[in-house]
């Protein structure tokens, strides 16, 4: 029995050495692996900006994809630019131009609850202490509407005694330091050289941590891809030497964008000819929309 | 496999599990990121490209004027030239090849989007209280009717008269022989000019001057007039007094014509007089001209892009009805040099 026993344990024993010689095999193989993996790493990232300061000649090998060095498309360099965007909501007559082009460029949901950027209007009324802050998704807005795919203000204060009455256009504030960006957990959202804050859907992961995050709710959850979503500043269109579609419709020039690097364009020269201001500076930030004409309710 | 160190089995068997597991740890974000992951930092590089790859939808007014030529040149010198053409046409992406892009049916809609008084809109924004300017907008009276949304100022072609009447009626001898010699056309074809509004009256003149209204009688008549010849001869019609010809047999039904000349009130006035200085009055002009201008209006033969989209839609029936009730309504008061604002 005892015999039999010492057998069944010598037998086992010898199998988890080989275990152990096969897993160690392995590791070392995959180590190997990893060693030249990381070489091969290092070996890229160095070379993208060598061809570019090499000169034409010099760029060969795998890095020719992307163009002359220029990234993110071979005729835009976004080592070149740095936006920044301005709201003048002395000039905004909340037509809602801007929302309904930005759903229409960004395949936004066709409903009245989710919004890359969206308007709201402040009312003083007389005799009240607090202001009266509406937007498009207001019921009693999407009533005047008549459909939730179309936005206007309905007229409610117009018989009211308005003290002061204002409209404020709001949209992602593409913050130098985002809190959307730190607390993503998967590397689904950063920022880019120029200064976007963008959102890599593919690796989403639909956790909503950035929705929570953003101190302007700027974010929105796309149910139907899983995804969050919100505001590029049309990086599709800025690339290609576009204007962001809202600031391409806005019938008044109440939204100003440009590139600040470029000291004569349109939101180099808001920022200087105007005293401006950004929302919720506290926050730590660092928001690049610069508004011109809010109340300190507005943040 | 000898072991000559003192270490026990167990130990070193661990030993090997903590080095798999490092290394396991080590390798699998390598081999289960994509490579363009920590190009930039901790994101896809690849992303940035799949973004800035994405097609517009929105193409800019440039893209309108490759076709678009005559439009986007009116539209740029108006008003509205900051309104871009895909403000109102909607993203022109796939168009031509997709058809065509609306063009809006309920303009009261659309233009009060922006022009409806509202309190919080700034004050340089021109703005309207839609039951005070326009109170058949619910029976569908259109803004369209009146603002041509390409340049949708109507005082923007207003031409200031400032002539001299007496010299315009010397000057309008050589005219007496069609319109008669105080303006009020002897016969039914041609029209009266009697009592016309004179910013009217000097817009046409200059038209068949410069050649962009033509007409077989007026054209060369119109070309030897100087410019305050215009001016003259605007302010002698407009002070005259307008006499309303007796109709020997009416051709059409004035009754019916009532009905339609609703859709024309808007801008000419519920009989025909209107109250803007931009536009004629029709009261008591000869019904023949009225039937010819807007057959020519119909047809594009004279061109004007309200006429031309009120005027579409009327039959011949339509077109004599409405002649026949302008022409018996009462003349416009006179008053020596009408308003022009």
């Amino acid at each position: 029995m005892s015999d039999k026993a010492t057998l069944s344990l010598q037998a086992r024993r010898a199998f988890l050495g080989r275990l152990g010689l096969a897993a160690t095999c392995t590791g070392a193989a995959m180590g190997a692996g990893v060693l030249g993996a990381v070489q091969s790493a290092t070996g890229k990232s160095a070379t993208p900006a060598g061809p570019a300061q090499d000169g034409p000649s010099a760029g060969s090998g795998k890095t020719s994809a992307s163009g002359s060095g220029s990234f993110p498309t071979p005729d835009y360099d976004w080592t070149k630019h740095q936006w920044a965007f301005g709201v003048d909501a002395t000039k905004c007559i909340g037509c809602l131009r801007c929302v309904e082009a930005c759903k229409r460029e960004n395949h936004v949901p066709a409903n009245a609850h989710q919004f890359r950027t969206w308007v709201e209007r402040y009312a003083y009324l007389e005799g009240e202490d607090k202001v009266r802050i509406d937007s498009q998704q207001d019921p009693v807005n999407i009533a005047a509407s008549g459909s939730e795919r179309e936005y206007r203000f309905a007229n409610r204060y117009k018989d009211a005694k308005v003290e002061k009455a204002f409209f404020v256009p709001k949209l992602c504030n593409q913050c130098t330091h985002p809190a959307c960006v730190q607390v993503c957990p998967v590397g689904a959202t950063y920022r880019t050289k120029d200064g976007v804050v963008l959102i890599d859907q593919e690796y989403c992961i639909g956790c909503r941590y950035c929705v929570q995050a953003c101190p302007y709710g700027a974010r929105y959850f796309d149910e139907e891809k899983g995804v969050a979503d919100k505001c590029s500043w049309c990086y599709h269109r800025i690339t290609k030497n576009l204007e962001p579609a809202c600031v391409e419709v806005c019938p008044v020039g109440a939204r100003v964008f440009g590139d600040t690097r470029d000291k004569q364009s349109p939101i180099s020269l808001f920022i200087r000819n105007n005293r401006v201001q950004v929302l919720r500076p506290e926050s730590g930030n660092a928001p690049n929309v610069f508004y011109v004409g809010i109340d300190k309710e507005v943040n | 496999l000898t072991w000559n160190t003192n270490m026990p089995k167990h130990i070193f068997r661990l030993l090997c599990l903590l080095l798999g597991v490092v290394v396991v740890a080590l390798a699998a974000p390598r081999i289960l990121t994509v490579d363009s992951f920590h190009r930039f930092g901790h994101y896809r590089a690849d992303s940035v490209t799949q973004i800035a790859a994405r097609e517009p939808a929105y193409q800019t007014a440039s893209y309108c004027l490759t076709c678009h030529v005559k439009r986007v040149a009116q539209w740029s010198a108006n008003s509205h030239k900051s309104v871009t053409c895909e403000v109102c046409h909607g993203a022109a992406e796939g168009h031509p090849d997709n058809g065509k892009l609306p063009s809006a049916k309920d303009t009261v809609k659309l233009c009060t989007l922006c022009h409806e008084a509202m309190p919080g809109r700034p004050h340089t924004q021109p703005q309207i209280v839609l039951a005070q300017h326009n109170p058949y907008a619910a029976s569908g009276q259109q803004c369209a009717a009146c603002h041509n949304p390409h340049a949708p100022k109507i005082a923007a072609g207003l031409i200031k008269v400032t002539g001299n009447a007496a010299l315009g009626k010397q000057r309008a001898e050589s005219c007496a022989d069609c319109h008669g010699a105080d303006g009020n056309s002897p016969n039914n074809t041609w029209p009266s000019l009697a009592g016309q509004n004179a910013a009217y009256l000097a817009r046409i003149l200059a038209a068949y001057k410069s050649g962009d209204q033509q007409d077989v009688a007026m054209t060369p008549l119109a070309k030897e007039l100087e410019d305050a010849d215009i001016q003259n001869l605007a302010a002698f019609y407009a002070g005259s007094g307008c006499k309303a010809k007796p109709q020997a047999k009416p051709v059409g039904d004035a009754e019916l014509g009532k009905t339609v000349a609703k859709n024309c009130a808007g801008c000419h006035g519920e009989t025909g007089v209107t109250g803007n200085p931009a536009w004629p009055s029709l009261a008591a002009q000869r019904p023949g001209y009225t039937v010819n201008a807007l057959k020519a209006f119909r047809s594009g033969l004279r061109k004007d892009p309200m006429m031309a989209g009120v005027s579409r839609g009327l039959s011949d029936a339509d077109i004599s009805n409405l002649a026949a009730y302008y022409a018996v309504q009462a003349c416009p008061p006179v008053t020596q040099g009408r308003k022009t604002p």
